[in-house]
């Protein structure tokens, strides 16, 4: 990974920084910043916690920069310490990282899948900011979940580890997320069929 | 023997997420009466596509939002007061020797006086009432830096510049140490205005043209952004003097566009 501006390596800005040099914090910055900004945004939903989530996330690596030896890759190292920052503040808050209760709850509390009917497809196409805002409406832990798996790509196993649960809860949570995703997509595309 | 759709129900996080190697010989056998199941009952079969769907258009969000840049002028800040940044703050010289390689300085001295002048102006509407009329024909007097250079150095590097050696002519030191004409006297008799955003937006847009597409991309975006702020609020504010909340809120949007300013000019240099 290269800054296209300052032309130096990750790994290069890496030593610098380890150096104390500000340019190289800065590029580091600037090449994950994106990442980690919109985890934290996904995550919390609010755009002026996400910022102060990053710069928390940002601070912590750079304080550790020293210790960074690179056997794992730098991303990795950051993005798990993002996840960190974020849940530690969820549980700070009160808010439920997973859901014991969403995992044990009724059918009926979740999503209506209505098997063996017929139903309405999402047409082979989701709108970005629709599916933004329907993962903002999920619940804090299937929330959680959802975004760490689909859209950061991390695995069942790095999951249960990071929020503290069994694997098969992490597997459960996500498809109850994806079926309540897929519920509130549908309700949005009905609303705006009906308005517009 | 087919399956059912509540066995498609079970089955289905196994059939999205796991892996061909992990699958065992249960998952395989149903997996395979799972297919015939699909090919016969729609509801089901479009429960898995979207749901598919979903999955992988949640990957398209990852990384698509921006900070905005006073998240990485907080850390900077937090690094040096940690100790963390061991080198001494960049200095800014107001005039560097031209040379190929750093054309931009030519064009982007300006930008710390411009964001000096949008903090003031940003001040001065939050502490007097708002006239409209006359800040109308205050905006000459707020015209680029960049076409008087000689006149408005920029305060806030003078003092480091005169101490760095950067410029060595006696002309280059005498504009240094000439007073800052235009903000020495920031809240004269007249009211102030917001500098006249067309043209120095301009030059701010040249100045950032010199950064990398993805860079001067999201420097238009944020001054567009913070622009329409201020065009909002102003309109507000003269429409409700009285409220504090929406005076404050203004000059909060003029103190964003000039650390947008000094983030283009720390960046440039």
């Amino acid at each position: 990974m290269t800054d296209p501006k300052k032309g130096i390596t990750e790994r290069e800005a890496i030593e610098q920084a380890q150096q104390g040099r500000e340019a190289a914090f800065e590029t580091l910055y600037h090449l994950h910043k994106r990442r980690v900004y919109s985890l934290c945004l996904r995550m919390v939903s609010n755009p002026a916690q996400a910022e102060d989530l990053a710069q928390e996330a940002f601070l912590q690596l750079f304080r550790k920069i020293g210790t960074f030896r690179g056997e794992s890759a730098f991303s990795t190292w950051l993005h798990r310490m993002t996840v960190n920052v974020v849940l530690m503040q969820l549980r700070k808050k009160g808010l439920p990282v997973v859901s014991l209760e969403e995992t044990l709850e009724a059918d009926n509390e979740a999503p209506r899948k209505e098997f063996g009917t017929k139903d309405v497809r999402l047409t082979g196409s989701v709108d970005r900011l629709q599916l933004q805002r329907a993962i903002d409406r999920l619940p804090p832990g299937y929330k959680t979940v959802f975004v760490l798996h689909d859209v950061e790509g991390f695995e069942h196993n790095e999951i249960a580890q990071m929020v503290g649960c069994s694997i098969g809860n992490s597997k459960s949570q996500l498809h109850k997320a994806r079926l309540k995703l897929r519920d509130y997509l549908k309700f949005m595309r009905a609303e705006k069929a009906k308005t517009g | 023997m087919t399956c059912s759709c509540s066995d498609v129900e079970r089955l289905l996080p196994e059939l999205l997420d796991g892996s061909p190697e992990d699958a065992t010989v249960e998952t395989r056998l149903a997996a395979s009466k799972l297919d015939a199941h699909l090919k016969s009952c729609p509801a089901c079969s479009d429960l898995l596509s979207d749901l598919k769907l979903i999955a992988s258009e949640a990957r398209q969000l990852a990384a698509t939002e921006d900070p905005a840049p006073r998240v990485w002028v907080r850390i900077a800040a937090e690094l040096r007061a940690e100790g963390l940044i061991r080198e001494p703050a960049p200095m800014r010289p107001i005039i560097v020797p031209t040379s190929p390689g750093r054309r931009w300085t030519s064009v982007a001295w300006w930008l710390a006086p411009v964001a000096a002048v949008l903090l003031a102006a940003g001040s001065y509407v939050v502490s007097h009432k708002p006239a409209p009329q006359v800040a109308k024909k205050q905006a000459p007097e707020t015209a680029p830096a960049a076409q008087t250079p000689a006149t408005s150095p920029a305060p806030v590097v003078t003092a480091t510049s005169s101490s760095s050696g950067h410029a060595s002519a006696p002309e280059q030191l005498a504009q240094k140490s000439a007073p800052p004409a235009r903000l020495a006297a920031p809240a004269a008799e007249s009211e102030p205005s917001a500098p006249d955003s067309s043209t120095e937006d301009q030059q701010f847009l040249s100045a950032v043209s010199t950064l990398a597409p993805s860079m001067r991309a999201s420097y238009e975006n944020q001054l567009q952004a913070v622009n329409a702020d201020i065009r909002e609020t102003q309109a507000y504010v003269n429409q409700n003097p009285g409220d504090v909340d929406a005076r404050q809120h203004l000059m909060d949007a003029y103190q964003q566009k000039a650390l947008l300013y000094q983030i283009a000019l720390d960046r440039i240099q």
